[in-house]
């Protein structure tokens, strides 16, 4: 799943350790996350839209590339 | 979300992980070197030294189910993904040199070396499916 994590976390100037230790994590998740090789669960996704102060839908795109291209 | 973090998971682990890692050193050092006092050893003895012996190696399995509850959901995953390859890596060895056996194509493969190829087949698979920090 696409997202801007990692737009919205250097407009914050934080690193992917520091992301991750506010939300509990490993640094790993992060990276996981941002690169789209694993997609959150749905507590993990609030905590991640609860921390930038913005909705899921957001930071996170559910399209796929075959219907974004269908557009 | 699990209310123990990431890092506190893994401080957890390692706060038991090292402790049994020596218990089992000193364990198998102890019994290797009582039992070569003795002469003959009594059969009751070995068993006991020989069940002690894993009973460090077990304990260190349930503390990395314990990690793997209490981490976060990614870690968690690499950690189940390497725990089934290392299961199917194992097991495909175990039925490997099973066959081997029973076709006389091998004499005798010590069982033990299952043990310590399992935890190999784990490790490896994690830091391939995770990195380093996944371990």
């Amino acid at each position: 799943m696409k997202n801007i994590i990692r737009a919205l976390r250097a407009e914050r100037g934080w690193s992917q350790a520091a992301l991750a230790d506010q939300l509990g994590v490993s640094r790993q998740s992060i990276n996981a996350i941002e690169t789209g090789k694993y997609d959150p669960s749905l507590p993990l996704a609030f905590a991640i839209a609860r921390l930038f102060e913005k909705s899921i839908e957001e930071i996170f795109d559910d399209q796929t590339e075959a219907q974004l291209a269908a557009e | 979300m699990t209310q123990h973090t990431f890092k506190s998971a893994k401080r957890r682990y390692f706060r038991a992980f090292w402790p049994l890692m020596a218990l089992y050193v000193i364990i198998v050092l102890a019994g290797s070197f009582g039992l070569n006092q003795l002469d003959p050893e009594p059969k009751w003895l070995q068993a006991t030294l020989a069940i002690a012996c894993a009973v460090p190696v077990i304990a260190t399995l349930l503390v990395m189910l314990r990690y793997v509850s209490e981490t976060d959901e990614y870690t968690r995953l690499v950690q189940l993904k390497g725990f089934a390859w290392g299961g199917v890596i194992t097991v495909s060895g175990i039925f490997i040199v099973g066959f081997l056996q029973l076709f006389h194509v091998i004499e005798n493969f010590e069982v033990f070396w299952f043990g310590p190829a399992f935890f190999i087949a784990y490790g490896l698979s994690t830091f391939l499916l995770g990195g380093r920090d996944c371990l």
